[in-house]
């Protein structure tokens, strides 16, 4: 009994030493890469126009008009979001006719998974490698190989650092979806409230770059909403749902607003504000796919989702990869063209933006089926 | 250790006895010291967010439970939950009567796991290795099949969660209680029940009492598959949509429930009883991490020592019975 | 029962296992080099050699641990740790990039004393112990990192992780020494027969007067050691420390090991053969994405021959070891062996 009682000493002298690990500490992200948040009124952000700085397959053969294979891996499969940009491909693929893509890769969103699911396609030879980074460093030099190996490398959703790859698909700038969801979220639910973010896990990089951009946006153009915390639910239903109800619980009234910042965690935070009856006193806004957020969006729950469209992300993807190797986007060009999404931007360097990040309401949700 | 396993049966339930005051003591304890600290912890609303989010870890943490006291393990249990969630959302969007789309994975569960039970008590294969095996086989088939589409669309009257028996208790939350006692006055006043506990505890012995270990074993898995299918339905039925993948260390919660539920990993103690309050501490401390403002990176690491106390005070005490006898 | 004689009697299920192990791998090896061309190339090898290393070093110890019928659940999180505190002590604290490498190596060690202390003294059975610090190592990694990941090495420190010796990867050499080292202590030294000796009736070990409860607080802090090791590697491979980094590993390890024959109930296994299950697992992935086999199918495969492996070996074995079925069961040892040999390993 003794020893439980040391346990219970134990419990309570971690809650009254909580103060030292609180929460509440400004988040700057997964990394110490710098923010730069957007101009509050709309405007676009200081656009300084950077020199190509991707990478370059060595003695890559002229495949230029001949029909390739690509391979595409991204950070796991069986998820709704993955499969929505490998239908875009497929897409692609189907229109230029002269291109095969072939989605494979981990079960789970791990780097070293990762790593060694291209290393294989690299030895097995292919033309060209699609991928989405769990990280943008350690994916790295698995890409350089590739590259040296003579295999076009492209990436689309999550990028690697910039000499690892010659271009990357950005389906919106960090900022871009940062101030977005900002900006909804202040229409929503007003100035001086409080909201909290449910997540996936703080280490995967594209949620800790907005969350951090979030953050640094909030604190320059709406500095009177309240962070109140950032919660982890992996890419788990039920952990999400458990998750955003426990907020709601903890504090009652004082909650205004929940981000998800998954394509999982949001539509589970619809749920749980719907579960606990507070529609229209809690807003939800986050990143989700339109089929996933439909019955809560009807319902007048949740108002506004945010998200690109990630069949037209795998879409330009593929793309873009056929024009690399046909030649028709070479470093130094500011456009690229993109079938049935016409011409697309190139920006910092060696990046294609897909474009503004969308908003999904009840009046266009329907038109979209993914 | 080897105090407990020549103790008399009586007193190992005694001790069981003892670790579950230990854990409803501190349930609430939890409850008091963070209920103190911020009062919306205790409200109605959020132990029954805390109850009904986690009924099903308690009722796969029954069947696991009676798994680890024959003395076996099974780590293919989270993989089986989605898999059978899967199964009975897809039954249910296809038309299948609510009823039937309950009920087949249940059925479904106790014949896998049967299988597994047979290759664990007939062919003496190790639990471990054939139920590590399983995982993968379990996981790899269920995207080969779904490639992750989410099941939505799901029937209204699907939903158990909605329902509530008397009006007051949801209803996964009257399975997990129900389940619970119904298997506890099983194992403790059956023949079969008391089985478990001999073929767990001692084998040889239990064979020279003239119980049949593989017989016992199969039935201890084919049960275990029961618990489990109904653990899925209550996973299935709780939201709106089924994701059909695998919940990741989902059955790392369940073994750890099991565990600090007072199930010696040795074999041949415990009860049921613990396994649910244990499931129900762990998700109130989850809960309670969120309430008292601990940075969330540290959850992982408090589990981890709530773990290790657990097991520890757990020791401590059979180790001090023991001395006393 | 002596502990020269339990070895001895145990070696021929062991060799039969590994003559099935070594026939599945050289008719997978044969197939798969049949359908594609790019499978059976030196290139192609050495590359997979090198991705399988962090597992395979970490195989070493648990090949130990298991042979004693213990079992580390708390590896793929003491890789993380010692991941995080090789970046954060050289990153945040200021260490010298080397003195930061042997930090990790010693907590890497520190945690598999723990593990070992409170198996030892406390008698925690291990499977509970090392899920415990499953939990705990994977949150320190997290909570000391606050899930901020370190970059940006200095170049000299990728050698050991993309850099090559005599044209064979850096990493592989040291596996090799590992092997060896741990392939020897288990065939050759008094160590060695004491660990058989051990897994197979611990009460008759401690007896015989083995120092039973040092040599296993040796073996989990090897398993820790080589946990950080492994870290060192695998940071020095994908260039960066991520808080996540391992977490799985030890099914990988576990896989690995019991396909080469190691009983997860103590008493039997060999380096030898841990190192075919790890060859035999690594290639088959490799093989079928080769020939277009996905992710998902291989895993099932891979889950497939983990079962068939075991039973086949359980036929062999019951054929082979009527006398060891046989053997009377004493009540009083029956009693022990039933609690050593579920000793954390049900």
């Amino acid at each position: 009994m003794r020893l439980s009682l040391a346990a219970m000493a134990l419990g309570a002298t971690l809650l009254a030493g909580h103060g030292a690990f609180a929460a509440g500490a400004r988040w700057d992200g997964a990394d110490d890469l710098p923010v730069n948040p957007l101009p509050c009124d709309g405007g676009a952000g200081t656009v300084v126009s950077k020199a190509y700085d991707g990478g370059k397959a060595v003695n890559a053969p002229n495949m230029a008009g001949k029909p390739i294979t690509l391979v595409d891996v991204p950070k796991l499969i069986g998820i709704g979001y993955f499969n929505a940009t490998s239908q875009g491909m497929q897409e692609a693929a189907k229109e230029l006719g002269n291109v095969k893509v072939t989605t494979d890769g981990p079960t789970e969103a791990k780097i070293d998974e990762q790593i060694k699911f291209i290393d294989n396609y690299i030895t097995r030879g292919v033309n060209g490698v699609l991928f989405a980074a769990n990280d943008p460093v350690a994916i790295a030099p698995v890409l350089k190989k590739a590259l040296s190996k003579g295999i076009h490398v492209v990436g689309y959703d999550a990028n690697s650092t910039p000499d690892a790859r010659e271009w990357f698909v950005n389906q919106a700038e960090f900022n871009g979806i940062a101030k977005s969801m900002i900006d909804n979220m202040a229409k929503e639910m007003g100035e001086n409230k409080s909201f909290a973010i449910v997540t996936s896990t703080f280490t995967t990089p594209n949620q800790a770059r907005w969350i951090a951009e979030m953050w640094a946006y909030a604190g320059k153009c709406h500095a009177k909403m309240k962070w109140l915390e950032t919660v982890e639910a992996q890419e788990d239903n039920i952990l999400s749902f458990n998750q955003a109800s426990t907020l709601i619980n903890k504090y009652g009234d004082q909650l205004s607003g929940l981000f998800g910042m998954t394509s999982v965690a949001t539509p589970a935070s619809a749920e749980a504000v719907t579960r606990a009856k507070l529609c229209g006193k809690i807003a939800v806004v986050g990143l989700a796919t339109p089929n996933a957020m439909k019955p809560y969006v009807k319902t007048d729950c949740v108002k506004s989702v945010v998200l690109w469209n990630p069949v037209n992300l795998g879409y330009a993807a593929v793309y873009v990869t056929r024009a690399v190797v046909d030649g028709k986007l070479k470093p130094g060009d500011t456009s690229v063209e993109a079938g049935k999404l016409g011409k697309l931007m190139v920006v910092n360097g060696s990046e294609i933006l897909l474009g503004s990040p969308f908003t999904y309401t009840k009046e266009n949700i329907d038109q979209f089926n993914f | 250790m080897s105090a407990t396993l020549t103790a008399a049966a009586p007193r190992r339930l005694r001790f069981a006895v003892s670790q579950e005051w230990l854990l409803a003591i501190a349930i609430l304890l939890l409850f008091v010291g963070v209920g103190l600290y911020n009062p919306r912890f205790v409200a109605s609303r959020n132990l029954q967010s805390i109850l009904l989010g986690n009924a099903y870890v308690a009722v796969a943490a029954i069947g696991m439970s009676m798994v680890i006291i024959s003395g076996n393990i099974d780590i293919s249990v989270g993989s089986l939950i989605g898999v059978l969630a899967s199964v009975s959302g897809g039954l249910a969007v296809a038309g299948v009567p609510s009823v039937l789309a309950w009920l087949i994975p249940v059925a479904i569960g106790s014949a896998v796991m049967a299988a597994q039970g047979a290759l664990v008590a007939y062919l003496g294969l190790p639990s471990i290795v054939v139920t590590l095996g399983m995982l993968s086989i379990l996981k790899g088939g269920l995207i080969s099949v779904t490639n992750g589409v989410w099941i939505s669309n799901l029937p209204d009257n699907y939903h158990l969660a909605q329902w509530s028996l008397f009006g007051v208790v949801p209803m996964p939350v009257a399975f997990m209680v129900v389940l619970t006692i119904a298997a506890a006055w099983w194992m403790r006043n059956t023949a079969l029940g008391r089985s478990i506990y001999a073929v767990g505890g001692n084998a040889e012995a239990a064979r020279l009492c003239g119980i049949g270990r593989e017989r016992t074993l199969m039935m201890v898995f084919a049960v275990h598959g029961a618990f489990v299918g109904i653990a899925a339905v209550l996973f299935a039925t709780q939201l709106s949509v089924i994701q059909s993948t695998v919940p990741s260390n989902l059955e790392l919660t369940i073994i750890t429930a099991s565990v600090v539920g007072g199930v010696s990993i040795l074999g041949g103690t415990g009860t049921v009883v613990g396994a649910t309050l244990a499931a129900v501490l762990i998700a109130a401390i989850g809960s309670s991490l969120i309430f008292v403002n601990l940075s969330p990176f540290w959850l992982r690491a408090v589990q981890g020592i709530l773990i290790l106390v657990t097991v520890l005070a757990d020791i401590y005490r059979r180790r001090r019975r023991g001395l006393a006898r | 029962m002596s502990e020269r004689a339990a070895p001895r009697r145990l070696r021929l299920p062991i060799a039969a296992h590994e003559a099935v192990l070594l026939t599945i791998l050289i008719a997978a090896l044969a197939v798969l080099a049949t359908l594609t061309d790019r499978f059976f190339t030196l290139d192609n090898l050495l590359n997979q050699g090198m991705l399988m290393t962090e597992v395979g070093l970490i195989a070493m110890p648990m090949t130990f641990i298991i042979v004693t019928g213990g079992i580390d659940l708390s590896v793929g999180s003491s890789l993380g740790m010692c991941a995080i505190l090789l970046g954060y002590s050289w990153h945040n604290w200021g260490f010298p990039l080397p003195l930061a490498i042997g930090f990790a190596l010693l907590c890497g060690a520190a945690g598999g004393f723990v593990n070992g202390w409170f198996i030892t003294r406390l008698k925690v059975p291990p499977l509970i112990m090392t899920i415990g610090t499953l939990a705990l190592y994977r949150g320190l990694a997290e909570g000391i990192s606050q899930a901020h990941s370190v970059r940006g090495y200095p170049d000299w420190f990728y050698g050991l992780g993309q850099g090559a010796l005599f044209g064979v990867p850096s990493q592989l050499w040291i596996l090799g020494v590992a092997i060896i080292i741990f392939g020897v202590i288990l065939a050759r030294t008094t160590i060695g027969r004491s660990l058989y000796a051990m897994g197979y009736n611990e009460t008759a070990s401690r007896f015989s007067g083995l120092s039973v409860d040092r040599i296993k607080l040796g073996i989990y802090t090897a398993s820790g050691l080589m946990a950080g090791l492994a870290a060192w590697i695998f940071v020095s491979r994908v260039s960066t420390t991520r808080s996540d980094m391992g977490s799985g590993v030890e099914l990988d390890v576990i896989a690995a090991v019991v396909l080469g024959g190691t009983s997860i109930f103590g008493g039997t296994g060999t380096i030898a053969g841990s190192v075919l299950g790890l060859v035999l697992i690594q290639l088959l992935k490799d093989g079928l994405a080769l020939t277009g086999v996905k992710g998902d199918a291989t895993i099932m495969v891979i889950g497939t021959v983990l079962i068939l492996s075991i039973l086949i070996t359980s036929f062999a074995e019951r054929r082979r070891d009527v006398a060891r079925m046989a053997r009377p069961p004493l009540r009083q040892t029956a009693t022990d062996q039933t609690a050593t040999k579920q000793g954390g390993t049900p």
